[in-house]
């Protein structure tokens, strides 16, 4: 095809697109007005499970699946980047030296790691309860590890984290998640559906399986953002030689 | 309980400041550079999405924006740094053209 | 008029708002240290706005900011302003008037708020903030210094 005839094409697309969006767009609702027939339904099908986080039980409930495959996505991406990020046999690894830092710096560091892992936690632990959950507490607690890197030097980092544990623990989380949906089956109901009791509205005990798949996925998460990193540091730090 | 009035300043102001922060990005061309820029814009991100009731979205945010982008844009920079220095100083002398 | 609410807004436009024009321009020292300001100011917007909504919920947003804000103050300080990167010495403008600012900021915003809130679980988390913030404030700044 000519360069004129892909131009024409291209402009074609964009005329309907553009015609498609101006025609969606005249129909939307007004700025922050009250109407919101899905949310409205949302919130009152999330207060009937007890879940006091209405985002929480969308993600994890009403719309487990998606975020199924969500977890899924960061579960291959981490997958493919150790394949690409891998040390090659034309490389090779050296030693990194350690740096001097101030006392300041190190005493944040290792009284920074327990305070920012906890915070994590906690997110986690609540995501049923107030904002946050599996997702957001697990880049918490992936974090407070690397405050080790930040604030003191990269052995330092390397003394503390054990790769092969947070790969499996990559693995783990996400085939709890697959598992507990199982359990809806074994239940007699859908796959991922809410069987377990909801427990008293604003506590920790609340929502069903709601908590179980948001640790789940705190602990994908964690994990996943760990060993990405690893493999980032590793090469940034680490790795040397090797062709373009 | 919320001043409607004192509401919109927020989001206008909230709007505005990622408005600014985004083109702050895209104006700074050296990738180091343009991290801390790219951190900032996160802030901004994050405290429209809490001024607009959507404190889930901004947490996950400031979880991702904060610390992990930048980690990982600079640790690449660093990498790909390096590795032209180490070309650079293996051609030298050479007449290979970059 | 809702208090808390206009001074979220007035510390976002008048704090963190400069804060984004020396980030955007200038040498990494400078660039580091207004990120810096810009991550202490906002997780006290965060905790005003937590009270001019009345949704206690969002207190959790300042807790998350005022640990992974200097995380990654350190990130930059580690990565930008040592090695390669680093142009000339000595200390980016505005370096030693950040604790005092974030030690005076802190002071003003989580004092009215825990007498607010009275005493209770929420007073002990906006305490925890409080001092997270100057740990944090105080620890980035030796790292800017030293970097």
């Amino acid at each position: 095809m000519s360069r004129r005839a892909r131009l024409c094409v291209l402009a074609a697309g964009l005329l309907a697109t553009a015609a498609l969006l101006v025609a969606a767009v005249l129909r939307v609702p007004s700025f922050g007005g009250p109407w919101h027939p899905y949310g409205d339904r949302a919130v009152e099908a999330a207060l009937r499970r007890n879940t006091a986080n209405t985002v929480s039980a969308v993600n994890f409930d009403q719309r487990a699946f998606d975020t199924l495959g969500e977890e899924s996505i960061l579960f291959a991406s981490v997958l493919g980047t150790v394949v690409l990020l891998r040390r090659t046999e034309d490389e090779r690894t050296s030693e990194p030296r350690p740096v001097s830092v101030p006392a300041t710096m190190r005493r944040y560091g290792i009284a920074a790691l327990p305070v920012t892992l906890l915070v994590g936690l906690y997110v986690i632990a609540h995501g049923q309860l107030s904002p946050g959950g599996g997702f957001q507490g697990g880049v918490v607690v992936a974090t407070a590890f690397h405050l080790l890197y930040v604030a003191i030097d990269y052995p330092a980092l390397k003394r503390v984290r054990a790769v092969g544990l947070y790969e499996i623990g990559d693995a783990l989380g996400e085939a709890a998640y697959v598992l507990t949906g199982v359990g809806g089956l074994l239940a007699g109901a859908a796959y991922l559906a809410n069987v377990l009791p909801y427990g008293t509205f604003n506590t920790l005990a609340s929502g069903g399986t709601v908590p179980l798949l948001n640790a789940a996925v705190g602990v994908e998460v964690a994990s996943a953002v760990v060993v990405l990193l690893a493999r980032f540091l590793s090469q940034a730090l680490e790795i040397e030689g090797g062709r373009e | 309980m919320a001043d409607p009035a004192v509401d919109d300043v927020l989001i206008v102001a909230s709007l505005l400041f990622v408005a600014a922060a985004a083109t702050a990005a895209v104006l700074n061309r050296d990738p180091a550079r343009q991290a801390v820029v790219l951190s900032l814009l996160g802030l901004g991100l994050a405290v429209l999405f809490t001024v607009l009731q959507a404190p889930d979205v901004g947490l996950s945010q400031l979880g991702v924006g904060s610390a992990l982008t930048p980690l990982m844009i600079l640790l690449t920079v660093r990498k790909v740094r390096r590795q032209r220095e180490r070309r650079d100083g293996e051609r030298h002398g050479g007449k290979r053209r970059g | 008029m809702n208090g808390w609410l206009a001074a979220a807004a007035l510390l976002l436009i008048a704090g963190v708002g400069p804060s984004l024009w020396n980030a955007a321009r200038g040498a990494p020292g400078r660039r580091v240290v207004a990120q810096n300001y810009a991550t202490l100011l906002l997780c006290l917007v965060f905790l005003l706005l937590a009270q001019g909504y009345g949704r206690p919920a969002y207190v959790d947003l300042a807790l998350v900011l005022s640990v992974l804000g200097p995380a990654g103050t350190l990130v930059f300080a580690r990565l930008l302003l040592t090695g390669e990167e680093a142009g000339e010495g000595g200390e980016p403008p505005g370096t030693r008037r950040l604790t005092p600012v974030v030690a005076v900021g802190t002071a003003a915003t989580v004092l009215p708020l825990c007498v607010v809130t009275g005493p209770g679980r929420a007073t002990v988390k906006l305490l925890v903030i409080g001092a997270l913030l100057l740990a944090g404030g105080v620890a980035t700044t030796r790292a800017v210094r030293h970097g």
